[in-house]
């Protein structure tokens, strides 16, 4: 329910799902953030025929569980690890992208008040 | 033809002689396709009244169709579906809900128990099952024309790719 809410009030500030942040990534932090890394190179992903939208930054723990799909075929129970490995990182990607949401939504909020102000 | 079909009966099943006697009794009458055949249309008064006798109906009753149907003399019959009559009636072929000698409709082939009901009387009348169509229909229609500029999704950003530019933690380098 307050998701929900959350991202129904967010056409206040004309934000929507799937829009990219439009801010510096610096705007309102006090320390200087970390950048994301991609781990996996391309030319793996390539060679492990991963599909493009799974090329994402969680793309070697699935280069990882395909691997142990293949070794391990049909016995699959074993790569249990690797695909909570690799699902874990894929919801702390999403929990990544919530966050990025609420930023942009409160800068956009805090941009409106002060051109009110002014 | 009678002979042939008889002495094949009687031989295909010797004990089925009672079933020989129902054979013997068709092929002696001559029950042939020609001769269900109506007769011409009935012009005069005298034409009207006997073929009203033939049908076993009154005059009152009898009703031709159409010349230009092509129907002969056959009588037009009400229209009455056979799921319509009555169930209860003791009828002579309650299956058929016929009684013997009753005069057949022309179009009866279509108007029986597992085929078209002519004269049914709906449940609910027309205006009623459109307006019920019609207003859940476009109800929903409405509904959806009306929610449009009130749909949200999830409140995430669109999906991180590396390829698309620099993107960073929440946390501290």
């Amino acid at each position: 329910m307050g998701q929900i809410l959350g991202s129904y009030n967010a056409r206040n500030v004309d934000l929507y799902m799937d829009d990219k942040p439009t801010f510096n990534h610096q705007d309102g932090f006090s320390f200087e953030r970390k950048q994301r890394e991609m781990i996996a190179r391309e030319e793996d992903l390539i060679s492990a025929r991963i599909p493009p939208v799974k090329r994402d930054y969680c793309a070697h723990y699935l280069l990882e569980y395909q691997q142990c799909r293949y070794k391990n075929m049909p016995m699959l129970y074993r790569c249990a690890h690797e695909k909570h490995d690799y699902l874990n990182c894929e919801q702390q990607d999403y929990v990544l992208r919530m966050k990025e949401f609420e930023r942009e939504r409160r800068l956009r909020v805090r941009e409106r008040r002060l051109v009110g102000v002014a | 033809m009678a002979s042939a079909l008889i002495r094949k009966a009687l031989i295909s099943n010797p004990n089925g002689f009672r079933k020989a006697i129902g054979l013997f009794y068709n092929a002696n009458r001559n029950h042939w396709n020609y001769q269900y055949k109506p007769g011409p249309y009935p012009r005069t008064p005298e034409e009207r009244a006997a073929a009203a006798k033939k049908y076993g109906l009154t005059i009152e009753e009898y009703q031709p169709y159409p010349e230009d149907m092509c129907y002969g003399d056959y009588p037009r019959l009400p229209d009455i579906g056979t799921d319509s009559k009555d169930p209860y009636y003791p009828y002579d072929y309650p299956d058929l809900k016929r009684n013997f000698n009753e005069p057949i409709h022309a179009r009866q082939e279509i108007f029986g128990e597992d085929r078209y009901d002519i004269s049914m009387r709906p449940r609910f009348p027309l205006w009623y099952q459109w307006m019920w169509f019609l207003g859940v229909v476009g109800g929903s229609f409405a509904l959806y024309l009306f929610l449009e500029d009130y749909k949200f999704g999830r409140p995430v950003t669109a999906k991180q790719y590396p390829q698309e530019g620099p993107h960073y933690l929440f946390c501290a380098k």
